[in-house]
């Protein structure tokens, strides 16, 4: 029995839950911020940041230690390899959270314009959305649900492209050139926050089914 | 698969006395490949792989049922003699063996005895080199082969089976009881014989299963609802990449990854 490399295993496995509540937290906050406007807000996100970044680099060289002296096999190999690639994924989104964060932070209004503010807003909602639900995925190793996430995707995909539209409409007296970029790029980046979370979602089935077709 | 099996098992049952020790493995082993038998102690490992040369022929009261057809031959057939299968298919056992003889006279004595017409001298060096021992042994042929490390005395004994020109070698847990150096060697080693021998080890060692073998073969041990009985079961055969990544059978993968089932 080797309960003590199993226990260890476990322990990361749960500070990735751990380091995707603390992703969601700065991506909530950083909405926040954007919306409210609010840079004392936006400020708590860039410093929360050095939280997200530590945890991730602790799990990383915890999931060497294993790779290390326990050569893992089987499902636990596979464990590793999606607590490494999610742990990647979460610091990500916690960078993501931090560049939308600098835009409230510099007073830069983008919550504030016309209705591209509430597109965003929504954009922002779906995004949290799916990254919670794709964490709940990965705690509960459910291969099923995953697929669900991945549809809302979609969803996603579909607000960003009528944001996208809309921000081309504006004309350029509706506002300035630095609002309309920040917003085209806040509205990336929130994209890109559903994004990471089908990539938790695709190492879930990976782990579970073994299927190397979820690696891509 | 491209090629003929070098071995085709069928419903390979085993018996020492009324006991059971193995039953329904059924396998396919291709040529020049390098097979595992894993899995925990008890569970047959052994057995099987004392089936491929009939070595449990030795053993008395051994029953063996089922077929195991060597290049399209049931080795277990009456007509057929088990030293000419054993010449076929040379074994390396767990503790290195060799006869306290030199190290020359250790390679040279089954062809010796299998009146070999050729030259002596070459068929040493040729099974020498083979075993990646030569180099470290060339000056002092005549030297007591008990002389030699635990390690290269475990490659003179693959040296001495080789010199036979088998197809197939056998390995019982060869490097269990050398260092991890000497172990790196006889690693290495089989890795430059599969391109001429079939290769079937049993090891304990996981990582060596991973590292050394193309097929891995998973055995397990089922006991009777009463307890009373116990026998080896063959549970799953693959890829070895995919054994150690992906195994179809929980049994394996809680077996590999440490937990038991």
């Amino acid at each position: 029995m080797r309960e003590r490399y199993h226990r260890a295993l476990e322990a990361l496995d749960q500070d990735v839950v751990r380091l995707g509540a603390l992703a969601e937290a700065a991506i909530d906050k950083a909405t926040l911020a954007l919306v409210e406007n609010d840079a004392e807000l936006a400020q708590q996100v860039l410093d929360g940041d050095d939280e997200i970044d530590a945890l991730f680099v602790d799990v990383t060289k915890r999931a060497l230690t294993i790779l290390a002296e326990q050569a893992p096999v089987a499902r636990d190999l596979r464990l590793l390899l999606s607590i490494i690639r999610v742990a990647n994924e979460l610091e990500r989104t916690g960078d993501l959270a931090h560049n939308i964060a600098k835009v409230p932070q510099r007073g830069i209004p983008v919550g504030e314009v016309k209705h591209i503010g509430e597109l965003l807003h929504e954009l922002a909602v779906a995004a949290r959305k799916l990254l919670g639900n794709a964490i709940d995925v990965w705690a509960q190793k459910d291969a099923g649900l995953a697929a669900n996430v991945q549809e809302y995707d979609d969803t996603i995909d579909l607000l960003y492209r009528r944001f996208y539209k809309e921000l081309f409409a504006l004309g350029s007296d509706e506002t300035t050139f630095e609002i309309g970029m920040n917003a085209a790029l806040v509205g990336r980046w929130f994209e890109r926050v559903a994004d990471h979370g089908v990539n938790i979602t695709e190492a879930v089935q990976f782990y579970v089914t073994g299927d190397d077709a979820y690696l891509g | 698969m491209s090629e003929e099996p070098a071995f085709r098992v069928r419903d390979l049952a085993v018996s020492y006395g009324s006991q059971v020790a193995l039953k329904d493995v059924t396998l396919d082993i291709e040529p020049r490949k390098i097979i595992a038998i894993i899995g925990p102690s008890g569970c047959g490992k052994s057995t099987l792989i004392r089936c491929f040369n009939r070595m449990n022929d030795l053993i008395p009261g051994t029953r063996v049922q089922g077929q195991v057809l060597y290049h399209g031959q049931d080795i277990y057939a009456n007509d057929v003699d088990p030293v000419t299968v054993r010449r076929n298919v040379g074994m390396v056992f767990q503790r290195p063996n060799p006869f306290p003889k030199s190290i020359k006279e250790n390679v040279a004595y089954g062809a010796r005895i299998n009146g070999y017409k050729g030259n002596i001298d070459e068929l040493v060096e040729r099974s020498l080199r083979g075993a990646a021992l030569w180099d470290e042994v060339k000056d002092n042929l005549n030297r007591s082969a008990l002389a030699l490390s635990g390690g290269q005395q475990q490659r003179l004994c693959i040296a001495r089976a080789i010199a036979v020109q088998p197809d197939t070698i056998l390995m019982d847990e060869p490097a269990s009881a050398l260092d991890p150096v000497a172990t790196s060697k006889i690693e290495d080693l089989m890795q430059e014989l599969k391109e001429r021998y079939t290769i079937i080890i049993v090891t304990h060692n996981m990582q060596q299963a991973a590292r050394v073998s193309d097929k891995a073969a998973f055995l397990y041990t089922e006991v009777n609802e009463a307890g009373t009985a116990r026998w080896g079961v063959l549970v799953e055969y693959d890829d070895t990449s995919r054994i150690f990544t992906n195994p179809r059978d929980k049994r394996t993968d809680d077996y590999i990854s440490g937990r038991f089932g």
